[in-house]
Parts: structure tokens; sequence; C-alpha cells
């Protein structure tokens, strides 16, 4: 990366000694480092014979080969959706190796490769159930497969089955067979298609009638091995009047290629269930220039599919070279709510196209859109986003609330609601603003003895409060931290 | 003969019931002062009697000379007489004030078989209500309460009221957010519209507006009923005293209930 | 795209089919720019659904019927009244199934300063100062099949100039009438305004009832420095007119543009409005309303693009739709690298009344300079609950006041518009076709 810029910067400020801007340059992506680790990994490429391999690998039933090899087909016939307000380099889906695993074979956390282990706790991860913090169960997803879930017991004892996808295609079949592909079928959409063929591991979460998950899960996504592509599904299924708070984090290694990553989240919320479904996105964003960084290509979809059901998204988006992202919520049951709550920082040369579809079809649903975009460097963040009324939600209600701020002259903050109403009924309003960190603000902080830094951290922090409100508190930190990093060297 | 008799008023906000059981009698040519902490359903008591959506009667009756009228849509109580001014005055941007007030003058005389005014007969009896509430001709240019500050708006109300000639008017919390020159202007026009045939329920949160508007009657309204009733000294016990000594007297009252008592 | 054009609609046949009698101009770049338009057209065809800019509009049923050519003697015969619209009492260009008609149009004592000719007639005087506008394709045009269609095929149209320094004060009328059925007409404007000009223009479409014919009009904007440009534009087609429209402006320094756009005829609708603020200190502004009901589809796409410092856009759009309409509006504020000061707002608000109709809706930011101050809001409900009970504790019925409310509502659109005289009348039209019936006001 190109230092040299940055330390003329630095070196300027004579308060500093030469440490201090060590410290600060090391801090720039703190998850950037490599685990040396022997992996087994199939050759790059994609055609059947890769489908199969990998079906076989993870040692899958017949149905579930056959279910991706559809989806395979089904994506040979779909073109790249050239919608999005993002500038991509063509992919050559052929040079990444869609499977890269960790050697060792795993039974249980105390088999895990300390390495491994030690990864996580560098990146505040901690698997060993005596490390960990309190109250939140962690599945662990290196590269492609999990390696390692913790708190299994205490989960098991309530009923919630909390374990990799893998393992839950293997044990717990018939409900992964009934819900996969119920929420974002295989043939969505290109990338949703590529991830349902390939799809190596994730999570799967099911929590039964009228249980409230007992702490909080959460699923932390590393990519490790170079050349490698992550796919990883997600499933969650929440039975009546259950609940579940839903963690979601992810690093990668700085590398000087761009990484695939192309994810999918499905979850199911039965009549009166609630899912919080929380996502600090933290990819390896690329250099200053845009050399590297993750392609974070990602559906996520609820379905609210019984009535009163809740879903809610929170996401802190401040990695990845480029993110295109669409949480959304399909509010069938009636008086089901839909909530989407996101930051999503673009410096440097990142692009984001993000944002939320809220379909209401059910009677007096509910929705609210909450989108904090920050834009700086060269950076490009869009909106992009879907609120429709079907005929039969009578009484639905939106409310979206669309805020952009720019920090430079070469940015951009872009803004694409969608609004398509067929209810009389209904009541939709959409606001949004564009507006930079005015002088006055940044005056104010100057004469009360703020650094400009600092005071643009504070401003940024204020302008993400209503999102990061919606965070549970460790991550809420964490966020915040993140956003801090991540604009370093955006003013001045 | 009463003009209004409300008996054993039961009311629901979203679900909440927020009257239990409030019973009332105003005979014409009287001013009655209803007082009572935040929340204890003032308002809800003026937007129940002209008719808004949202307020579910659940029991009691409202007898208006005679009529039923809970059974009246919003327009036929205005026409019946009925007059609400509002604590706080809807702006309708696009609906010009004279139209506005034409519209709604012609509509309640139609309702009473009487024939409605043309546009000159109109002007000049707007004219003179203009100078009783001293206000000038250019608030009729604009759009209803659009851009008027928080007296106008006040005064504006008591205007509609001037050209309409209500039987029962009800002020809600008409002297909240005004200046004490902005509300005598407001009494002022309250006064000259008092009359023998022609009733008013002042609801408010303070003393001070009846130095101006005087009462006849005093009730302070808690827990969503009368609780206490008298002349117009009243209120001034509950200006010295507040509205904890209430408790005292009413012990059935929670505390929560009064806990609106006046800053 | 041309392979998947082997089977050519019957919209795009009938289109060949008319052109092959065309006439030429006898000026080698016009006719060239003609054929290179065909071409263009031939090869693309309408618009599909996939095509993002008509994903609420369907072309489907156009693409499926052939439009004959206009029969020009009956055009330039036919007996029609000329629509009257109070306030606008200047010159009078009218064009009957898109042909020019002198014998309706009042040319008589031009003010000073301004110029008006049929296209034919500009061409014909001196078609060099026409080149830009009828050569060149400008970035907007390049993929659009109707920009195409019209530029191939539009033969008349209006030429309007006004002079450096010249203040036309009387509203110039434009009215294009549609008389003849199953029809296509083609009309090109191009209006000059000079440096520090003023002049107020008026388009105004009508059509005799049940004329379903189709109408294209391509129009260019040019506002030098400190030029004034009042636009209105009164929509009240035939209700069974498909008709396609684009204004495109070009806003030099300290020149404002400011148009009034009212919606109210026609089954099919589009208008392209677009502006480019190119110097420092221009200004766009536009207000406009649409009114639907029946199974009318109105679709109006509004795009401001700030090219130049300091630079204000102020929009505010209103639709109401009824029974089997359906609104389309997509706003669109772009503020370029560079020109930091602009100010652009923009303000959509929509009315819902009936389970059958629809209102999309799309107000876009994209901004590139951070000196900007940009916002938008949208919203699609229905009438204030507040209002309407504020209204009827008046004394004033549900209904009445209900038709108070929208009228009002509306009208927004038209309170900024300084001619007194016609904006009473478009709130008359307005009052007859709001669905709600009419108010007696």
């Amino acid at each position: 990366m190109n230092e040299s810029e940055n330390m003329t910067r630095e070196v300027a400020a004579p308060v500093r000694d030469n440490a201090e801007v060590e410290a600060a340059l090391n801090r720039r992506y703190e998850a950037g480092f490599v685990t040396d680790i022997e992996s087994t990994s199939l050759p790059p490429g994609l055609n059947e014979d890769t489908v199969r391999q990998l079906s076989a690998i993870k040692q899958e039933p017949e149905w579930m080969t056959e279910w991706r090899l559809a989806a395979y087909r089904h994506w040979l016939t779909m073109p790249e959706p050239d919608w999005a307000k993002l500038e991509i380099a063509p992919i050559d889906y052929q040079s990444v190796s869609y499977y890269s695993a960790p050697k060792a074979g795993l039974k249980s956390l105390d088999e895990v490769d300390p390495k491994l282990l030690e990864t996580y706790e560098k990146l505040g991860v901690p698997l060993h159930e005596r490390a960990k913090l309190a109250g939140v169960a962690v599945d662990a997803v290196f590269d492609s497969v999990s390696v390692g879930t913790t708190f299994r017991k205490e989960l098991a004892e309530a009923g919630v089955i909390f374990c990799s996808m893998s393992e839950a295609i293997r044990e717990h079949g018939e409900l992964v067979r009934q819900y996969l592909g119920s929420v974002v079928p295989t043939a969505d959409n290109y990338f949703a298609a590529l991830n349902s063929a390939v799809f190596s591991d994730g999570s799967f979460v099911f929590i039964p009638k009228g249980v409230r998950c007992p702490m909080e899960l959460s699923t932390y996504f590393r990519i490790n091995a170079m050349n490698t592509g992550q796919f990883e599904r997600t499933l969650i299924v929440v039975e009546d009047d259950a609940y579940v708070s839903y963690l979601e984090g992810c690093t990668a290694p700085m590398r000087d290629e761009n990484q695939l990553h192309a994810a999918v989240v499905e979850l199911v919320a039965m009549e009166r269930a609630q899912i919080k479904y929380s996502t600090v996105q933290n990819w390896y964003p690329g250099d200053e220039n845009g050399v590297g960084g993750i392609y974070n290509f990602v559906t996520k979809r609820g379905d609210c599919r019984g009535a009163d059901s809740k879903i809610s998204w929170t996401q802190v988006e401040t990695g990845s070279a480029v993110t295109w992202k669409y949480p959304s919520c399909v509010l069938r049951g009636d008086r089901s709510v839909g909530e989407f709550y996101s930051v999503a920082l673009t410096h440097h040369r990142q692009q984001a196209d993000t944002g939320t579809k809220m379909i209401h079809i059910g009677k007096g649903t509910k929705s609210k859109i909450v989108s904090k975009g920050i834009s700086a460097g060269r950076g490009q963040n869009s909106y992009r986003g879907l609120v429709k009324i079907e005929k039969g939600a009578d009484g639905a209600r939106n409310y979206t609330q669309c805020d952009s701020l720019l920090i430079g002259k070469k940015c951009g903050a872009h803004t694409f609601p969608y609004m398509e109403v067929k209810n009389p009924t209904a009541i939709v309003e959409h606001e949004a603003t564009t507006s930079k960190i005015s002088d006055d603000q940044l005056f104010y902080c100057l004469s009360r003895g703020i650094g400009e830094e600092d005071a643009v951290s504070m401003i940024v922090d204020g302008f993400c409060k209503q999102v990061f409100r919606e965070l549970p508190m460790e991550f809420a930190v964490e966020a915040k931290k993140l956003l801090e990093v991540s604009l370093e060297g955006a003013v001045g | 003969m009463h003009m209004l008799k409300i008996d054993n008023l039961h009311a629901r906000v979203e679900g909440k019931e927020i009257l239990k059981g409030l019973s009332l009698e105003i005979k014409p040519g009287e001013v009655h002062a209803i007082m009572g902490p935040n929340g204890a359903g003032k308002s809800t008591l003026g937007n129940v009697l002209s008719g808004r959506e949202g307020y579910e009667v659940t029991a009691g009756s409202v007898l208006f000379n005679g009529r039923d009228l809970l059974a009246l849509e919003p327009e036929e109580r205005a026409a019946e007489g009925v007059f609400l001014a509002f604590q706080y005055p809807v702006e309708i941007p696009g609906v010009n004030n004279t139209y506005f007030l034409r519209a709604a003058l012609n509509a309640q005389r139609k309702y009473r078989g009487e024939d409605e005014l043309d546009s000159m007969r109109f002007l000049k009896l707007v004219r003179e209500k203009l100078k009783i509430m001293q206000i000038s001709d250019e608030l009729l240019h604009r759009a209803v309460n659009e851009g008027f500050s928080g007296g106008e708006k006040k005064r504006n109300e008591i205007f509609q009221m001037a050209v309409l000639e209500p039987k029962l008017a009800i002020l809600d919390e008409t002297d909240s957010g005004l200046d004490i020159d902005a509300l005598k202007q407001v009494a002022e026009g309250v006064n000259a519209l008092r009359s023998p045939d022609r009733s008013f329920v002042v609801v408010t949160h303070y003393q001070r507006l009846l130095d101006y508007i005087e009462p006849d009657f005093v009730h302070v309204l808690a827990g969503g009923r009368i609780v206490e009733s008298g002349d117009k000294s009243l209120a001034l016990k509950l200006e010295e005293q507040g509205y904890a000594w209430l408790a005292d007297a009413h012990p059935e009252l929670a505390k929560a209930e009064l806990a609106g008592e006046r800053a | 795209m041309s392979e998947t054009q082997a089977i050519r609609t019957p919209f795009v046949q009938a289109v060949l089919d008319s052109s092959g009698t065309a006439d030429t101009s006898g000026i080698a770049w016009v006719d060239a720019a003609r054929r290179d338009n065909l071409a263009s057209f031939a090869a693309t065809g309408l618009p599909e659904a996939r095509n993002e800019s008509w994903k609420y509009t369907s072309l489907r049923a156009l693409s499926q019927r052939g439009f004959a050519p206009v029969d020009l003697k009956a055009a330039r015969t036919v007996a029609v009244d000329v629509p009257v619209l109070p306030g606008v009492t200047g010159a009078r260009m009218v064009f009957v199934d898109g042909v020019f008609r002198t014998d309706l149009s009042a040319l008589e004592a031009l003010p000073a300063g301004l110029t008006l000719q049929s296209l034919p007639d500009a061409l014909a005087a001196d078609p060099e100062p026409l080149r830009f506008a009828l050569s060149a394709r400008h970035r907007h045009q390049a993929a659009d099949a109707f920009a195409h269609l019209n530029a191939a095929l539009a033969r008349d149209g209006v030429v309007v100039k006004v002079a450096a320094g010249a203040h036309v004060a009387s509203p110039v009328h434009i009215v294009f009438i549609s008389t003849q059925a199953g029809v296509a007409w083609h009309a090109r404007a191009v209006v000059d305004v000079g440096q520090g000009a003023h002049v107020t223009l008026v388009e105004h479409h009508v059509g005799l009832s049940d004329v379903a014919s189709l109408g294209t009009l391509f129009a260019d904007y040019t506002l030098r420095d400190e030029a004034v440009l009042d636009l209105v534009l009164v929509q009240d087609a035939s209700a069974s007119a498909t008709l396609i429209r684009r204004s495109h402006a070009r806003v030099g320094a300290r020149a404002v543009g400011t148009v009034h756009a009212v919606e109210l005829g026609g089954a099919l609708v589009r208008h392209e409005l677009m502006a480019e603020l190119v110097g420092e200190a221009g200004r766009f502004d536009s207000r406009g309303v649409f009114a639907l009901k029946a199974r009318q589809h109105v679709d109006t796409q509004m795009e401001v693009r700030h090219q130049a410092r300091d630079t204000a856009s102020d929009a505010l759009w209103r639709g109401v739709a009824d029974g089997r309409s359906r609104g389309v509006f997509r706003g669109a504020i772009v503020v370029a690298e560079g020109a930091d000061g602009s100010d652009a707002a923009l303000s959509n608000k929509n009315l819902l009344l009936s389970a059958q109709a629809e209102i999309d809706t799309k107000p876009e930011l994209e901004i590139y300079a951070d000196e900007v101050k940009a916002a938008h809001g949208a919203t699609i409900g229905q009438l204030d609950e507040r209002s309407l009970f504020y209204l009827r504790s008046r004394g004033i019925p549900l209904t009445q006041a209900r038709s108070l409310l929208t009228l009002a509502f509306c009208r927004a659109a038209l309170s900024s518009l300084p001619n007194e005289a016609l904006r009473e009348h478009l709130g008359d039209l307005l009052v007859a076709h709001l669905p709600t019936g009419p108010v007696d006001a």
C-alpha cells in the first residue's frame, strides 16, 4: 500500500512521535494478517464436476447434490446483473477456488489447530469456552468450513439448534430440506444461484416454538486462503413465539487480488416470531488505490411468514472493495414488521450499492428503513431500496429515511429509492438528504480543542447514532471503532 | 333546560380508557372551565364531543339540546352548533382561508335550512367579525393556518367561531403557547362573543386564562372524571395548592393520575 | 440487439412502411440525420420492460399496434376550433396532427425580438442554426428509440427565437390538435432564448374525443446567459391518445427556467423533462401535477443535472390516481463533480384514491460534489386525516372536504404560476378532471 503519502501527513503533525505514527498506520486494517496453516483446496475452476466433488467432500445426501446441480445449471443461463451503480472489472469465475479448508479434520473444538484459535483470538472472537464473551455462542467459518461452534450444550438444552450448515445437512436433513431455498430460491439472482451451487458452509439456526434463545448467536466469517471464494449459506428458522438475536462478523487478510464472497442468508419467522440480525462487515477493502479487496455479493432475505412476526436487519458495512447487498423483508403475515438499519462507509476506491426491499403483502404490515451512507476519498456509495405495497396490504405503512454524508470532493453519494404502491389505504414516506460535515460543526469542535480527525469521528458517530442504537452493545462499540479506523486520512 | 348533558361518559383512545364516567351539565349562557393535570382527559373530552375518529365511546351519553350528539357526524355536530377551538389548529396548504370559511358557513346554513350567503354578504359579515378579533384582512388571503404564528392560529380559531356563531364553543387549551398580550387578545375576542344563548367550555391547564375569561363554574378533571366542582375560587385554590391536594380528598385517584401537576 | 429484432413488431413495421414514402428536404445533412435515426430506430425497436427507464411503463401493447402516416391533405384543411386559454394572449402557432396551420395561427405583429417559424420555413430560410439541434444526438438521445423515431420522421414543428435582451410580454401559445385516429404525428421544437431575454411559452395538447393517435414532440430549449423562460405545459389530450414528449433545457449562467406542467388527458402519456444547468448560478424550477382516472397511464421523468457552480433547482410534483390508472414519476437530481454550491430540492407527493390504481415513484439523488445541499422527499398515501377532521368540525361535509383537500393538494403545483388568469383556468381544468368530482369554488 501507498504508505509514503500518509507518512508525509502524519510527520507534518509534530506532536506525534514515530511510534504513534507506526501504531496509527498499523491500525488501518487490523484483521489483515494471514494465518499460516495447511489447507486442502479444490483447484480453481467451476463445472458440474466441481459441484459434485464439493458435495462429495461434504458427504451430502443425494438431494443436496441434485439441488446444487440444478442451481449451477440455472446459473449458466443467467447474465451477471449490471443495474447496480458499480464499476467492477470482469470476474473470472474459473480462476476461483470453490473450496478451501484447514487440513486437519475436526471433530470438536479441542482438536482445532491452535493456530486457528489464535487467529480468532487476534480477531477478538474467542472460540474457547473459557475465554469467550459471556452469553454469545459463536460459529466460526474459516474459508469454506465451520471450525467450531461454542455453547452447544447450553443451546441444546433450550431446544435450540445452532450448528454449521454442513452438519445441519447431515444431522437435520429434513429441516434443512424444508426451508433451504424457500426464501431465496436458487434462481433468484445470479449470485444466489452461484451460491446455491457451491456454498461450502455457513450456519444453521432453529429456534422451536415459544423459545427465547437464551444467548445471542454469532457467526464469524474469515477468508484466509488465497484465490478462494467464500460462499456461505445461513438459514435461520424461528417458530411461533420464539426469538433470536444473531450477529455476523467478517474479515479477510490483505491481498492484492480481489476475492469473491457471495453469501446467501435466509430467515424465516413464523407467527409472532422475532429475528434480529446484525452484521458488522469488515472484509478487506483493498488499499488506497483500489488494489485488492473483497467483492461482496450478498443476498439476504427474511420472510415474515407468520402474523405479527418481526425481522430486523442492522448492518454496518465498512469493508469490501465492492458491496452489493440488499437485506430484505417479505412481509407476508398480517401486521408483520420489517426493519432495516444501515451504515455503509466507502473510503478510498470502495464502492457500495446497498439498501433493502420491503415487500408488503399482509394487512397492517409496517416497515422502517434508516440508511446512513458515508463517502470519503474516491468512494462511491449508493442506497438502492424498494418499498412495494401489494394490493391486499391494507393499512400498510413505510417510513424511509436516507441520509448521505460526503467527506471530500472526489467521492459520490447516491440514492435510488423505488416506491410502488397498489393499495389506497397504505402510506409510504421517503426522505433523503445529502450534505457534508458542516464547517460550523467542525469549527465548533476545533474551537473546543478537539482535533480534526476526532471531530470528524464524533460527527460521523452522531450521524450514525440511529443505526448504532440498534446493535447489541459489544457490536456497537466495535462498529464505532471500525468507522474511526476506516475514516483515517479522510480529512486534511 | 340543559344545552349539554354529558352522563357517565367513558371513552377510549388506542385501546386505553381515558374518560371513565364523566358527567357534566351546561345551561345556555354559562361558561364552564375544566381544569386538570396533564393526561386527565381534558383534550379527549373536546375531541369526543366534536366527533374525532379514533375516540371510541364505550359507555354513557351526550345530549345536545335534546339530541344524541354522539350519533352525529362531525360536520353535523358543527351545524348543530358545536364548535371546537383546537389546541393545535392544523395547517391546510392550498385551501384559502376565506373560501374555507364560506364553505363551512354555507354548509352549516344549508344543513339548517337557511339560505346560503353570496360572496358579497359573506364578505360583509367577515369584515364585521374581523374588527372584533382585531385581525387584518391579509389573513383572509392566506391558506388555512399556513405559516401562522401560534398566536395567529389561536386568534384565527376565535375568528372562525365569530363567523360561525356556534351555540356551544369548546376552547381546548386555547391559552397554551400564548404570551400575555396574545392571551388577552384571544380572551377579549371570546368575551365579545359571550351571550345569554351561547355557552362555553374552557379547557385549560392554567388558572391564568380564567383571569380574563371569567367562568361561572370550575371543574377539576382527574382520572377521566370530574372530581371537584365549584365556582371560580376553585381555580384559585388550584393555583395556590396545585393538584396534589386532590389526593387527600380523593384517595381513589392513583398518584400517577395527579402526577401531571402544574409545574 | 439487431439480431433480437429479427421479427419486427407491427409498430416498427408500420414506421418502416410509412417512411418509404418520406420526402426529402433537399438538405444533405438533414436527410442523412433522418436516415441514420430511422436505421437506429429500426435496429432497436421500442424499449422493453427490462430497460430501467421504462420499468413502469410497458410498451408491449403499443408495439403491437401500427400507426398510419397522417393524411396531410386532411390535416391541412380540416376545420377545427382552436382552444383558447385565458391569460394566453400572445402569438399563436397551431399544429393539426403535427402539421403547421398558418390559417389557424396568429403571427401578425410579433413583438420586437420574437421570431416564430414552422420547421420547414426555418429550414428553407437558413438551416445552419438548426444543425446542432437536428443532427447532434445528445447524450440522452443516444439510447432512446423515441428520440430516433421523432428525429427520423418529424417534418414539421416550431422554431422560436428570442433576440438577446428582448422581453416578450404576452405568452406565446403553441397548440397541438389531434384529429385523425390511428395515425402517428411527429413534431420538433427548437427554442432559443437569447441572452437576457424573457419569454413565456405555453405548449398545449388537445384532441378530438376518442382519437387514438400517437404523437411525439421533442423540444430543445436553450437559455442563454441571464435568459428567463417560463414554460407551461398543458396536456389535455384525447382520452385514447398516446403522447410521448421530451423537453430538454440547457440553462446558461444566471438564467432561470421554470416549468409548470399539468397532465390531464391521454391514455398512455410519457413526458421526459430534462434540464442541464451548464452556466454558473443558473436556476431551474419545475412544478407539475397529474390527475388520472379510468385506465390512464401517465409517466413523468424529470432529471436535473447541475453541472456548474452555484446552480439551483427546486421541483414540486403532485399526483392523484383514481380508477384503474397508473401514475409514474421519476425525479432525478444529479450534481456533477465541481458543481459546488449547488442547491437542489425535490418534493413528490401522491394520492392514491382507488384500490385498482397504482403509483410508482422514484426520487433519485446522484451527488459527486461535497459543497452541496440536496434533499428529496416523496410520499404516497391519502388525504391527511387531521385536515379532513378540521374541515368537518367546521361543518363541511365529508365528500366536499375531500374534494377541497384534493384540489388544494393539486393546486400546490400551480401556486407559483404568475399568470393569474391561466392559473385559475388550469385550476378549473383540474377540478373538472379530479375523480372526486367538482367543487363549487
